[in-house]
């Protein structure tokens, strides 16, 4: 099952039951898509995500001042949990967070006494009787409404949003700077990371990603291009540039290169449903951390070893610096990242098996079975091995998603969506 | 406004190389160059991709750093500091793949060292030089308030790099992305009274008197009988502004 948008998804996010699956683009849209509920009538269409709605959340915006233009690209999209009828999220550009409200609305009222079916208002010398009115169904309508923009909270490149457990506040990371927001007051935030030098020729590393702990509300951890991560405490210090923990691997030195800080550097950090975890990613690999040992990760999975050779032409083209996400399962015994070739790869941290499976859309004809797919890195080539030559660069598995509950996944392959499920849970490989 | 980063074009940056290089010479100064390269390209945009920028720098440094222990310190291309360009495990097929050659110099190449390293000295001492012209809109003035309120706190200690101070990134205390307070200095000396001459006054625009003169007095109805704005003056109102079309 798949949807094509027109422009390239740069988010995807599943809202806290899975009901919902939002994705953001770079022509500053949002589109939320909807699961159909299983219906015993229908067997084929059971689960499938169809579209809910679709707006403009992010316009292009120039600024006049620096004369640049400001990017509508959706960074992050991250939902609230749901508190009443509607459902809420936060999507943010580089610079602007706004807050959307999507409600449903699929019934109406009629029979009003001074105005007709039209909204007209009626000749009083015709009105006899009084009515009540009463709500008549009708089509379903989805509506989205924007509730609050925050604006001017920074001045460097937003990459990540985070809510607190609390429902109450949220944090936004960029580059150098960490706010915290109230969700209902938009003309103020509070600073609780700064690691911009007092010169900036000192400059020398920038916050990569950020996200609170699911249970505690004064616990958030932030990544940085030198592959370190941060665990900071809210309650210890307003200001939070003294870390309460700090995650670092020391380097390999039998695999020092020019690249090692590139490829160290963290592009995605997310906490473990369980809280006591955390997953990075980084260039070549994803690492799982216990909370309770900052000295190096429990595990290390290696996503793709074979590009540690050809690290100077990954540097030239750039490709070195692409970051991918990386996403938990509902259980926290699988991990899931992105590669090239439109490859990701799914690893179980108890069998510790791994599996490279392709988004394509020869792969992904409806209820077919995902094969496997293995990158041949010379010696014996199986049939249907891609050569670490032959992967396609510019297919890149930036963004992936896992339900929360469910095998489901959605994988953002440039401007593709699709939506792999799994119905026989135990293969999980 | 600003001066937006490079000044110096890419081939004047091929000339700070130098001409009599040793065919033998450490390869990562191409490595070296696709970095100054990037690093120029990202610091063209107004606002640059920070991540972008710091990463190619900090690979600058290390690089420097590397040639630099070469041609100073001990021929001791087997030492752990020794940082190859090409990494393991497969050297040779990686040559083959990337066109260059391990850093490694023998000792004979020294003096060829030595040349390359005091030609790229030059290249960054001139960018340095280069951008110390570019000018600072708000060169003394101690780092932020950012916009929103900030925790009082301290600051963090900046980590000093022991490698001689990479120039390029001079350029972000002054790049206008990175200033947060001050702009509105730059608008001090602006000479606004071209805005206050009489010729965008109504009154002087003698095509308009006649819609003019109605608004006036439709206004000045208007403001005595703020309280009692009905029907008949939003009509008026809509007569007066449809006949002032016509005109």
């Amino acid at each position: 099952r798949l949807s094509i948008s027109s422009d390239i998804i740069s988010t995807v996010e599943f809202n806290h039951t899975g009901e919902l699956l939002a994705t953001g683009d770079k022509g500053g849209r949002v589109v939320i898509f909807q699961r159909e509920p299983e219906s015993k009538n229908e067997p084929y269409n059971q689960g499938e995500y169809n579209v809910y709605s679709t707006f403009q959340s992010h316009e292009p915006e120039f600024d006049y001042l620096k004369s640049l233009e400001i990017e509508e690209k959706i960074n992050k999209i991250k939902w609230l949990p749901q508190q009443n009828a509607a459902h809420s999220l936060l999507s943010t550009n580089d610079k602007t967070i706004k807050l959307w409200k999507v409600t449903e609305r699929d019934k109406r009222p009629e029979g009003y006494n001074l105005k007709d079916e039209e909204g007209k208002l009626k000749d009083l010398s015709t009105v006899t009787s009084l009515q009540v009115p009463v709500l008549k169904p009708m089509d379903l309508m989805v509506e989205v409404t924007p509730r609050r923009i925050f604006a001017n909270g920074h001045t460097y490149h937003v990459n990540s949003i985070s809510v607190n457990s609390d429902c109450e506040t949220y944090m936004s990371a960029d580059d150098l700077r960490i706010n915290l927001w109230h969700l209902a007051i938009t003309d103020r935030s509070f600073n609780i990371v700064d690691i911009k030098p007092a010169n900036m020729e000192d400059l020398t590393e920038v916050i990569t990603a950020s996200e609170f702990h699911p249970h505690h509300c004064n616990l958030f951890v932030y990544s940085s291009s030198k592959g370190s991560l941060r665990l900071c405490d809210m309650r210890a210090s307003a200001l939070c540039d003294k870390h309460s923990k700090l995650f670092e691997e020391p380097e390999d030195p039998s695999n020092r290169s020019f690249f090692s800080e590139i490829i160290s550097s963290v592009s995605d950090v997310k906490f473990s449903h369980s809280g006591r975890y955390m997953l990075t990613r980084d260039y070549l690999t994803v690492k799982v951390w216990d909370l309770n040992m900052e000295t190096k990760p429990i595990e290390t999975y290696q996503v793709h070893d074979y590009l540690r050779s050809k690290l100077c032409s990954l540097y030239e083209n750039d490709c070195i610096f692409d970051k991918f996400e990386c996403a938990w399962n509902g259980s926290d015994s699988v991990i899931m990242t992105g590669a090239y070739n439109n490859f990701f790869r799914m690893f179980d941290r108890n069998t510790k098996r791994d599996v490279t499976l392709e988004a394509s859309r020869e792969s992904s004809k409806p209820r077919a079975i995902l094969k496997p797919r293995r990158v041949c890195v010379g010696g014996k080539r199986r049939k249907d091995d891609i050569s670490v030559d032959s992967l396609d660069f510019t297919k890149k598995i930036l963004h992936t998603a896992w339900h929360p509950t469910e095998n489901i996944i959605a994988i953002a392959a440039t401007n593709n969506l699709y939506i792999f499920q799994d119905k026989v849970n135990s293969e999980m490989h | 406004m600003l001066a937006k980063g490079v000044k110096r074009p890419h081939g004047e940056m091929e000339g700070g190389d130098l001409e009599p290089r040793d065919p033998g010479a450490a390869p990562a100064s191409s490595l070296f160059n696709i970095s100054m390269v990037k690093l120029h390209q990202s610091l063209r945009h107004v606002e640059p991709n920070l991540r972008h920028l710091v990463l190619v720098a900090n690979t600058l440094r290390r690089m420097q750093d590397q040639m630099q222990r070469e041609a100073g310190g001990p021929m001791a291309p087997d030492s752990p500091e020794a940082l190859s360009v090409v990494d393991s495990p497969a050297p040779v097929s990686d040559l083959r793949d990337s066109g260059l050659e391990p850093c490694r110099q023998p000792p004979s190449d020294s003096q060829g060292d030595d040349l390359l390293l005091s030609s790229m000295d030059s290249s960054i001492s001139t960018i340095l030089e280069d951008l110390g012209q570019v000018e600072v809109l708000s060169p003394t003035r101690p780092e932020e308030e950012q916009p929103l309120a900030g925790a009082s706190g301290a600051r963090q200690e900046p980590a000093r790099t022991s490698a001689p101070c990479l120039g390029p990134l001079e350029l972000l205390s002054s790049a206008s992305y990175l200033l947060e307070d001050g702009l509105e200095d730059i608008f001090e000396d602006i000479d606004t009274s071209m805005y206050d001459c009489d010729l965008w006054s109504p009154t002087s625009l003698s095509g308009f008197k006649a819609f003019s003169s109605a608004e006036d007095s439709d206004s000045k109805a208007l403001a005595g009988a703020e309280d009692r704005l009905d029907m008949s003056d939003l009509d008026y109102l809509m007569d007066v502004l449809v006949g002032g079309h016509a005109l």
